[in-house]
């Protein structure tokens, strides 16, 4: 992604001013992010002693995360390289958050006061997941959908497209021309993984196939 | 009559007369008349002053305080206590008080009484007394409305009617007085006339002519008339003669002058006498402290003259430095010496003015009277330095000091009772809450309404000037009794642990408001090129800043930013420069809703 200002004008109702920094939005490859206005507000980028005042604080952040992560079809995050561009860094008003309130942030989205839309990614080294400490883990996931819900969304093409009882491969899901239109098209592997235990869970779905070239059969 | 209503200031205490000092305080004290206790007046706190004993009620204390002048009281007695009775001590009023105003209740003849002024001496000023001109020792009266008590150098005088040489002040005082102590009874009215006198002087007596015999004249023993009034060989008064008149007098002008036992209308106003009941203990310091004033009488002293002060031939030497509050600003063209120098000049100047002073003074005892007021401050001063070394009475010296700067309340001056230290701690309560709310001092105004209570500490043993000092311990309990006194100061604590003082009327509301409302001017505020949208978010305040638009300390800027914070109002950004608070728009206007 980048920060340099698209020259045809964000209609975010911040850009007034007249510098050329003003824009609050962020080119993608189809159509810019509208960031809040909360963005600019410089405490935004502090986290709040006052419980309340945090918890909305935290809310507006998962909030802001998940959207942006849905507009830039972003399912996973590392943290230390995500930190120096938005939404964790305002170039406009040079604030950004820290690593350890972007933790706190994280752990707080995979809790169940923030919805659960958070995952942390155990590496390799076993650092235990939702854990912010020296053995902290990198990378997580961002559930703009949770796992359920995507499983819904692939329930539903398979009934809309009557796939039902024909084995479908995961490539077909996530790359093939035929889902191009569906929000599911480019998912990330794992968590289609994911999504589709889900299903085998709920009875809806058998997966079989080795590793690699999985299919899954919907009943 | 007696019984007077009182004052109360801002901490419920009693509020003092020009020159009157506080001398002791009591509590659980009750108050009888006669063998009766006064129902609502039974738990109390005594205050005696200089002037005068108070009784202000524990509950209801604006309704229930009542205040004795000391100059009304005739004579006091001490009772020790006995079994379950507790020590009492009895204050009579004076009987003469009682005459006059029951005269001027009573239904008959009331315009014939004069109205007495609040004049020291209880009797008739001495009108029948002469002076001798030191010139040419003719004997002149003295002007009937001249009060050696309240005379001075600007009081009129007239010149003497043989020579016309205007006499000194002293000179007539002298007389005055002489003539007062020699009287033997209290004058009839003033207005009482009697219709046979040939030459009626306003004011004396004029014996009726149905009297027996002659009356001897004081001065030169000359057998006069019984009619005449003064002296036909010397013109001396002849003052003694009222007391053969007594009888017939009475039958005349004083029969609206009800005796003390005769009951008037009104029942409060007949008094017989006062008692204070000392349940807490507290009695004997009171008495004795009680018979002090009595002595000192220090009423006396309030209208009396600054004494003259002589200035040396030199002129170099000014007076703005006795501390003499009468003393206009110094010339402008006396130079100021500061440093060392000048302590040193100064003391030079406190000392050739003492001895001005007293020599000016003690040239005749009588002339006392005229310069009392300072003689007795530089006696008591004298006397307090001499006892400074020799044993541990220094601390009526720095009682002294403490109640010139109006910081009266002192453990010397409180009861040893059992709740003496309780005691102490409340009046040291009072007594801040006092200084704190005095507009004049401005102290909380002058710190924006907040002050730290170790701040304020400093500030006020710095103002009892290094005597009486208050132990940090004491000065923390006396502040958090204020709740309990119901004063007009709070201690608040704030979260971090730090203590302040802030007056009753300032809530964290308040506080809240006029921050949000500063923080809303901001928006305004174009003056610098900030890269967020200034109109609709504002700027970030320090503490710096605060503390100085609001002319708090920074500590307790910061508090309060912190406490608007806790409250929800302001948010904090931690950025390179420190802690900025904003408007809290993390809440106001926060992002919820993921758009689909």
């Amino acid at each position: 992604m980048s920060t340099l200002p698209p020259p045809e004008g964000p209609q975010t109702p911040l850009s007034q001013a007249p510098t050329a920094l003003t824009p609050t939005t962020t080119t993608s490859a189809a159509s810019t992010f509208t960031f809040p206005p909360i963005y600019a507000f410089p405490p935004f980028f502090t986290l709040q002693p006052n419980p309340t005042t945090l918890s909305s604080q935290l809310h507006s952040w998962s909030t802001l995360l998940q959207s942006h992560c849905r507009h830039t079809r972003l399912t996973t995050l590392t943290l230390i390289d995500a930190l120096p561009h938005p939404p964790f860094t305002n170039p406009t008003t040079r604030r950004s958050l820290s690593l350890a309130d972007a933790r706190t942030l994280i752990s707080w989205m995979a809790s169940p006061d923030g919805g659960h839309r958070a995952e942390w990614i155990a590496t390799s080294s076993g650092g235990k997941a939702g854990r912010a400490g020296d053995a902290a883990p990198a990378r997580c996931w961002v559930y703009w959908k949770r796992p359920e819900e995507w499983a819904a969304v692939l329930e539903e093409w398979v009934e809309r497209t009557g796939q039902r009882g024909s084995v479908i491969t995961l490539y077909e899901i996530g790359e093939s021309e035929a889902t191009r239109r569906e929000e599911f098209h480019g998912i990330d592997g794992d968590l289609l993984a994911k999504s589709l235990q889900v299903c085998v869970k709920r009875g809806k779905a058998q997966v079989f196939g080795a590793e690699g070239s999985e299919g899954v059969k919907f009943f | 009559m007696f019984l007077h209503q009182l004052d109360l200031t801002t901490a419920l205490r009693p509020s003092l007369l020009p020159e009157e000092t506080l001398l002791f305080v009591q509590d659980a004290v009750g108050l009888y008349e006669g063998k009766y206790k006064i129902p609502q007046y039974q738990n109390g706190q005594a205050y005696l002053t200089s002037h005068r004993a108070c009784y202000v009620a524990h509950s209801e204390p604006r309704q229930n305080s009542v205040a004795i002048f000391l100059k009304d009281v005739e004579r006091h007695e001490f009772y020790a206590g006995f079994l379950k009775s507790s020590p009492k001590i009895t204050l009579y009023p004076k009987p003469s008080k009682q005459l006059s105003r029951g005269a001027s209740t009573a239904a008959s003849n009331a315009s014939t009484t004069p109205e007495r002024r609040g004049s020291p001496a209880p009797a008739a000023p001495p009108v029948s007394a002469t002076w001798v001109c030191p010139i040419c020792s003719f004997s002149n009266p003295v002007p009937s409305n001249f009060d050696p008590a309240t005379a001075n150098a600007r009081t009129p005088l007239p010149p003497c009617l043989a020579c016309g040489i205007k006499p000194p002040l002293v000179h007539v005082v002298k007389a005055a007085i002489s003539a007062m102590s020699n009287r033997q009874a209290p004058a009839p009215p003033l207005g009482y006339n009697d219709g046979s006198s040939n030459a009626p002087v306003p004011g004396i007596d004029n014996p009726a002519s149905s009297g027996s015999g002659t009356i001897p004249c004081p001065r030169c023993t000359f057998q006069n008339h019984p009619s005449l009034t003064t002296c036909e060989m010397c013109g001396g008064p002849l003052g003694s003669a009222i007391d053969k008149r007594l009888d017939i007098a009475q039958s005349i002008g004083r029969a609206e002058s009800p005796g003390p036992s005769l009951s008037s209308p009104l029942k409060n106003e007949t008094i017989q006498s006062i008692k204070f009941s000392f349940r807490g203990g507290g009695d004997k310091i009171f008495y004795e402290r009680l018979k002090n004033a009595l002595v000192q009488r220090k009423w006396l002293l309030q209208s009396a003259p600054p004494i003259p002060k002589p200035r040396p031939a030199s002129g170099s030497f000014e007076d703005a430095y006795s501390g003499n509050a009468d003393t206009p600003a110094a010339d402008p063209g006396r130079s100021k010496v500061v440093g060392i120098a000048g302590l040193e000049r100064r003391g030079l100047e406190q000392k050739m003015n003492n001895e001005a002073m007293i020599g000016g003074a003690f040239e005749d005892l009588e002339a006392l009277m005229t310069s009392a007021k300072e003689i007795i401050a530089l006696a008591e001063q004298f006397s307090s330095q001499a006892n400074l070394g020799t044993n541990g009475s220094s601390d009526a010296n720095a009682l002294a000091s403490a109640s010139a700067l109006g910081l009266v309340t002192t453990k010397d001056m409180l009861g040893t009772g059992s709740g003496s230290e309780s005691l102490y701690v409340s009046e040291l309560s009072r007594n801040l809450a006092e200084w704190l709310t005095d507009d004049t001092r401005g102290i909380l105004r002058r710190e924006g309404g907040i002050v730290t209570l170790v701040d304020l500490w400093a500030v006020f043993n710095r103002a009892r000037g290094g005597v009486e000092l208050v132990s940090p311990a004491d000065f923390e309990k006396a502040a958090r009794m204020w709740d309990k006194l119901k004063l007009p100061v709070r201690l608040r604590q704030f979260k971090s642990g730090l203590l302040v003082v802030q007056g009753r009327d300032r809530t964290d509301e308040k506080t809240i408001a006029s921050l949000l409302a500063w923080l809303k001017e901001l928006h305004n505020d174009q003056a610098k090129d900030l890269p967020w949208d200034v109109h609709a978010f504002g700027r970030g305040v320090t503490a710096q800043e605060t503390a100085e638009r609001f002319g708090w300390s920074v500590g307790v800027a910061t508090e309060e930013l912190e406490m608007s914070e806790e409250a929800g109002a302001l948010c904090r950004e931690q950025g390179l420069e420190g802690i900025r608070f904003w408007e809290n728009w993390l809440v106001k206007t926060p992002f919820h809703t993921l758009e689909t």
